[in-house]
């Protein structure tokens, strides 16, 4: 009878040799090896996702309840400040709906982002010691991005519901065709800058100012008829505006679940009319899922070239 | 230890070369201002240099050197976590690496959620992990803390349950660097109990060590390295006496 030593040796003399990532990045095939190495450590990637909501709001009396607090507070900020005080809920019919939400889809987009990139240095204890395939840290940070705002997804489902706003309709498929949009472009920008900010810690703080910045580069607190009022002399501004994709998924998700925007209103006596949405969304919202997939491949092997010194950068 | 005849290569490294660069500047202000100059700011020096060698399955081989002589670069990147700038290294098997214990625990995490979370960087499934779970509490003796939150644990039950993880994985090849002197004195007798087990089921292990009388011990091939370079290739004892020459140069 053969040993548990021989039956071992018989077993690796048959596999074939694997050369560890050094072979260097070659582009297609690279690319779906790491996806496949990816796929084959999702246990994993479902441990660290839950690893990282367990551990935010460990020993916190209120938990995860203050992943809703933060959005809310915005959610009141803006409705009060930019909307009443500032009158912008004068032309936006159901103003509380519509800021949350966009600042629903921003904080997926935003979190994606800033934890992502933050992402690969803070688990650095762990890159220095244990070979795993690196995506898999802003790939995590993604994927609590993602329950927060499912979280908040409830939350504006219930409030809709209570206002008696429910959009039936064919609309309500641009909502996961914008979720995906933010999705691929966020993961994408989350895996590019991740890898960077090993070699340049300032990127994660320039990271925080642009994304300051964007907020006010997408219709989240004025609508998309103010814009269209705004350039009404150089109509070309609006498509520059739409080339940015997060801008133009925001207006996809409002489309979908904000049913006032589609509809005329009356407000203090002054009648709103829906709203002028851009022409041909729907090729518009498939050309920006396309080009992100393309952005995402190419910040996927910009990664897999950097991957190889994150252990001594860190 | 059985030595099988015709054993296969597990491990194939072809002149390894590693270069590490170390610049003495980080943020965006200094790379602005030195802009240019950066060579000045820059260290580079060889961690490795042409390291060739061929592990067979079921050898037990020890790397040693000096401090900084390269034998923990040489183990990352024969585990993959550092890619050498020249050469490769080709393996077969399942390989788990214990550079550090505990090095995934999550503080704020309990014993039994970070068991899962650990198990599963080092590679098992969730259903092995259930299968394991009972025996890696176990070996590490301390049941009635599992539920605790590991921060609270001393360094002794840290390590205790990061061992008892790491044994259960099921390695064809198990890198290991200084980590076998943990515990108390029955529980170390427990882990060379455990490694000397690996060795009879012919798992392959490689060891950084800097106890002469551990290599001495467990391994029955030596690898000397010396800035870089590999000295000495061979059986265990004389690999001791290469080891004591090195240090005079």
């Amino acid at each position: 009878m053969a040993t548990q030593a021989e039956v071992r040796a018989a077993r690796l003399a048959e596999l074939p040799f694997e050369a560890s990532a050094s072979a260097g990045p070659r582009s297609v095939g690279g690319f779906v090896t790491s996806v496949r190495e990816i796929f084959s450590h999702r246990e994993l990637l479902d441990l660290l996702i839950r690893r990282e909501l367990k551990s935010r709001y460990k020993d916190s009396a209120l938990g995860f309840l203050w992943s809703l607090i933060k959005p809310l507070v915005q959610l009141i900020i803006y409705y009060v400040f930019i909307g009443q005080v500032l009158g912008a809920a004068r032309n936006v019919a159901d103003f509380a709906i519509f800021v949350f939400a966009g600042l629903t889809l921003w904080g997926l987009y935003s979190e994606t982002i800033s934890t992502g990139t933050a992402s690969i240095v803070s688990n650095g204890g762990l890159i220095k010691k244990v070979y795993l395939p690196r995506e898999i840290f802003p790939l995590a940070a993604t994927g609590s991005a993602i329950f927060n705002f499912l979280v908040q997804m409830l939350v504006l489902i219930a409030a809709i519901l209570v206002l008696g706003q429910f959009p039936v309709s064919l609309n309500l498929l641009y909502v996961p065709a914008s979720i995906a949009v933010v999705l691929i472009w966020g993961v994408a920008f989350a895996v590019l800058l991740s890898a960077l900010n090993v070699y340049l810690r300032d990127i994660q703080y320039l990271v925080e100012v642009v994304m300051l910045l964007l907020f006010w580069a997408s219709p989240i607190v004025y609508s998309w008829s103010f814009v269209v009022t705004a350039v009404k002399q150089h109509t070309w501004l609006l498509d520059v505006y739409l080339l940015n994709p997060i801008s133009l998924a925001m207006l996809a998700f409002q489309r979908g679940l904000w049913q006032a925007g589609n509809q005329t209103r009356v407000i203090d006596g002054k009648t709103i009319p829906p709203q002028d949405w851009p022409a041909s969304m729907e090729l518009r919202l498939v050309v920006a899922a396309v080009v992100g997939l393309v952005v995402m491949f190419i910040a996927q092997r910009i990664f897999a070239r950097l991957q190889g010194n994150f252990a001594q950068e860190i | 230890m059985p030595a099988l005849h015709n054993a296969p290569t597990v491990v194939r490294a072809t002149n390894v070369s590693k270069r590490f660069v170390i610049r003495k500047e980080k943020s965006l202000k200094e790379r602005i201002v030195n802009f240019g100059r950066s060579q000045k700011h820059k260290d580079d020096f060889w961690a490795l240099r042409d390291v060739s060698f061929d592990i067979t399955a079921g050898t037990t081989i020890g790397l040693v050197g000096a401090n900084g002589s390269g034998k923990s670069t040489l183990l990352k990147v024969l585990g993959g976590i550092i890619q050498p700038n020249d050469g490769k290294v080709e393996r077969r098997g399942r390989l788990a690496a214990l550079l550090e214990l505990g090095a995934g625990f999550h503080p704020d995490l309990t014993g039994r959620e970070n068991v899962y979370l650990n198990s599963s960087i080092l590679g098992l499934s969730r259903k092995q992990t259930d299968e394991y779970f009972q025996s890696i509490v176990d070996f590490s003796e301390i049941e009635e803390f599992i539920d605790t939150q590991v921060k609270f644990y001393s360094s002794g039950m840290y390590v205790r349950l990061a061992f008892a993880i790491a044994v259960h994985v099921d390695p064809d090849i198990l890198l290991v660097d200084e980590v076998l002197a943990v515990g108390d004195e029955p529980f170390q007798e427990k882990c060379m109990a455990k490694i000397r087990e690996f060795q009879q089921e012919g798992r392959t292990i490689i060891l950084v060590s800097h106890s002469a009388s551990q290599v001495e011990d467990l391994c029955d091939r030596v690898v000397v390295l010396s800035h870089g370079h590999v000295v000495f290739d061979g059986a265990a004892a004389e690999g001791i006496l290469a080891l004591r020459e090195s240090f005079e140069h």
